[in-house]
């Protein structure tokens, strides 16, 4: 391969660098700041596991679209596509025995061997919590609040979250009678809002009518929590009216933590696996196509670990979220920038005195040896690129300036008033 | 209406089907006029006063632009729909636009349906083709993408049978092709983006209850 192709990335991984990795980098920390306040603790799991903790009756990732590998035994290896499972198997690992609830989150890479040229990353970041031991429904509330509270964070306005509950849906097609294999292509219909699909496909399996009528109905109905009242006059099975009956629970605590203007509910979100058992949410904002927010109640994964334990979580989907902040022009406020000092020979001495001063104030400090070809210009503009404030040259122990890169103003300085100063 | 009010951007396939799509709008009362110009050298074309944008599209990358949320709303054949297979909502089948997707081929080419024997299959359609056979018929198949006159295939000796969209077989028939088997009906859909459905719920759900009401 000649130098030239080798600076080339695989389709679907990408190097984040400069501003974009420090926008990144602040945005992570805006919402973990967030979990942390909610004492969760940090938690990190490896990059690959066994094929097994990824399988089909745990995970959400179809096999084939999984990174697998081999090791020397022969085992089958898995380059995590989320963290969930991981974190599940580490709760029943570590605390087979705790009963009080206990809070994990974590951030970290996922890897998702999807499609060629549909603009999808391989390889994105997640940030997520996870709530183990707590069926209760402070618990949900409590999720969709921190969730909502992160985003905010932000700097996002203009965002929704919505909830959905899978036991709704489960108990429309226990009354109906549907069986497993029609109920799995029926969730695939309603979840992509195709009601007219779904009615044929119902019709063809000689559904009753009624029944037809009442699914289309209430998988349609979406919207403020009046929805939920609407469902309410439809709906008579026990399961569905539970179901309805919790998320109406649900909204009456997230008004005490006053963030009800940002939900929604949508009685027609389902999951295509059957991996959730109650409460699901997703939160929305324009800009990018897809949830930036995913979480949901899986009270049965921990189970498939050995611990008969609840468990709620939720995903930020970091890149999407970025994109979204970036395309809805909401700026991100880093830090100030550094300093550079550029030193000729003569001036070494003085020049790591000066860095190492800065350096015990906790500022950005670059040494860079002078090279008599670069031009105060091309310095400048090398200050630019790496958002770096000030540039300091020393030409000889007499002769110091101070360039402020945005402004270009230059002044003479002392190296006294340098080593003195606090600027 | 509101002054910040969002525009809802309307993508739609090329040709016939944006036809019947600005007709079928034009009921209920969604018009625009910019669109009627047949000269306007336009790309975008903007209803002011209701705040939407309509803009022309190849049909295959009508569910490209609905996913990215680049427009809200799209219109699109079935077809277009199952190769994509971009994540939208589907909410509408519009009615117009009625074809099928079906396996054609010569008529001795049957026999070769009935077994799991491999065969080359020539499509436009290569990922419905493959559904098709791999999930649905079990039968092994190679693929090869064309993309036009797919009915040469079998007959200059490419592939034994095509995947492709019939309306009336009279393409078929002059050349001596036939409907073998019926893949799927296909017709044209509205398609969402989920962000929109959810951001714009009330106005997107006005416009789907305005046009079954005509369907």
């Amino acid at each position: 391969m000649s130098s030239k192709q080798l600076v080339h990335t695989p389709e679907g991984v990408r190097d984040i660098y400069g501003e974009e990795y420090l926008k990144k980098l602040e945005v992570q920390n805006l919402i973990h700041h967030k979990i942390k306040a909610y004492g969760f603790q940090d938690i990190q799991t490896p990059t690959f596991e066994f094929f097994d903790v990824f399988s089909r009756e745990i995970g959400t990732v179809p096999s084939k679209e999984l990174y697998k590998f081999f090791d020397k035994e022969g085992n089958t290896l898995v380059l995590r596509p989320d963290f969930t499972p991981s974190i599940a198997r580490c709760a029943a690992k570590y605390f087979m025995e705790e009963d009080i609830p206990i809070r994990f989150s974590y951030v970290g890479n996922t890897f998702v061997n999807n499609s060629n040229l549909q603009g999808k990353l391989k390889e994105i970041t997640e940030m997520g919590a996870e709530l183990i031991g707590d069926a209760s429904i402070e618990a949900d509330a409590e999720m969709i609040s921190l969730v909502i509270e992160a985003l905010s964070a932000t700097g996002l306005k203009e965002f929704q979250v919505s909830i959905g509950e899978v036991e709704f849906f489960k108990g429309l097609c226990e009354e109906a009678g549907i069986p497993e294999e029609l109920e799995l292509n029926l969730r695939d219909l309603i979840s992509n809002k195709n009601f007219f699909g779904a009615e044929d496909l119902l019709r063809s399996q000689n559904v009753k009518e009624s029944y037809i009528t009442t699914i289309l109905k209430v998988t349609d109905i979406f919207g403020s929590i009046d929805a939920l009242l609407e469902a309410k006059k439809v709906v008579t099975n026990a399961r569905s009216c539970k179901a309805i009956e919790r998320l109406e629970r649900v909204y009456e605590i997230l008004t005490l933590y006053h963030v009800e203007q940002y939900v929604s509910f949508d009685l027609g979100m389902l999951s295509k696996y059957n991996y959730y058992t109650g409460v699901i949410f997703k939160a929305y904002t324009y800009g990018v196509g897809d949830a930036i927010v995913k979480g949901g109640r899986y009270d049965n994964l921990l189970d498939q670990f050995g611990k008969h334990s609840a468990a709620i979580g939720f995903m930020f989907v970091i890149d999407d979220l970025l994109a979204a902040l970036s395309r809805q022009d909401i700026s991100i406020a880093l830090k100030e920038g550094g300093t550079v000092i550029i030193y000729q020979d003569c001036c070494i001495e003085n020049a790591i005195t000066l860095a190492k001063k800065m350096r015990s104030e906790n500022k950005q400090v670059e040494l860079v040896k002078g090279n008599k070809n670069k031009t105060t210009e091309q310095y400048k503009e090398f200050a630019k690129n790496n958002r770096i404030e000030n540039i300091i040259c020393m030409q000889t122990e007499d002769y110091i300036t101070v360039t402020n890169a945005s402004t270009g103003d230059t002044e003479k300085v002392s190296l006294k008033s340098l080593l003195e100063g606090n600027q | 209406m509101s002054e910040d009010m969002r525009y809802l951007t309307f993508a739609l396939g090329k040709g016939r089907l944006a036809k019947n799509t600005m007709d079928l709008f034009e009921k209920v009362g969604i018009t625009c006029e910019e669109m009627k110009d047949k000269d306007s050298r336009k790309l975008i074309f903007v209803n002011e006063e209701l705040k939407l944008k309509f803009f022309l599209a190849k049909g295959p990358d009508v569910p490209t632009y609905v996913e990215y949320g680049a427009a809200d709303i799209g219109v699109v054949g079935k077809d277009t729909i199952l190769e994509e297979n971009r994540r939208v909502y589907e909410v509408l089948d519009l009615g117009y636009g009625k074809c099928r997707m079906c396996v054609c081929g010569p008529a001795k080419a049957k026999e070769l349906l009935k077994h799991h024997e491999m065969i080359r299959v020539t499509s436009k359609y290569p990922n419905i083709a493959k559904d098709y056979f791999y999930n649905k018929k079990h039968q092994t198949v190679d693929i090869i993408k064309l993309n036009g006159s797919v009915e040469l295939g079998p007959i200059v000796g490419l592939g034994d049978v095509i995947v492709d969209i019939v309306e009336t077989g009279s393409t078929l028939k002059e050349n001596g092709l036939e409907v073998l088997e019926e893949i799927c009906p296909l017709s044209a859909r509205m398609i969402v983006n989920q962000v929109s459905m959810k951001m714009e719920a009330e106005r997107i759900k006005k416009l789907i209850q305005d046009l079954r009401a005509f369907l």
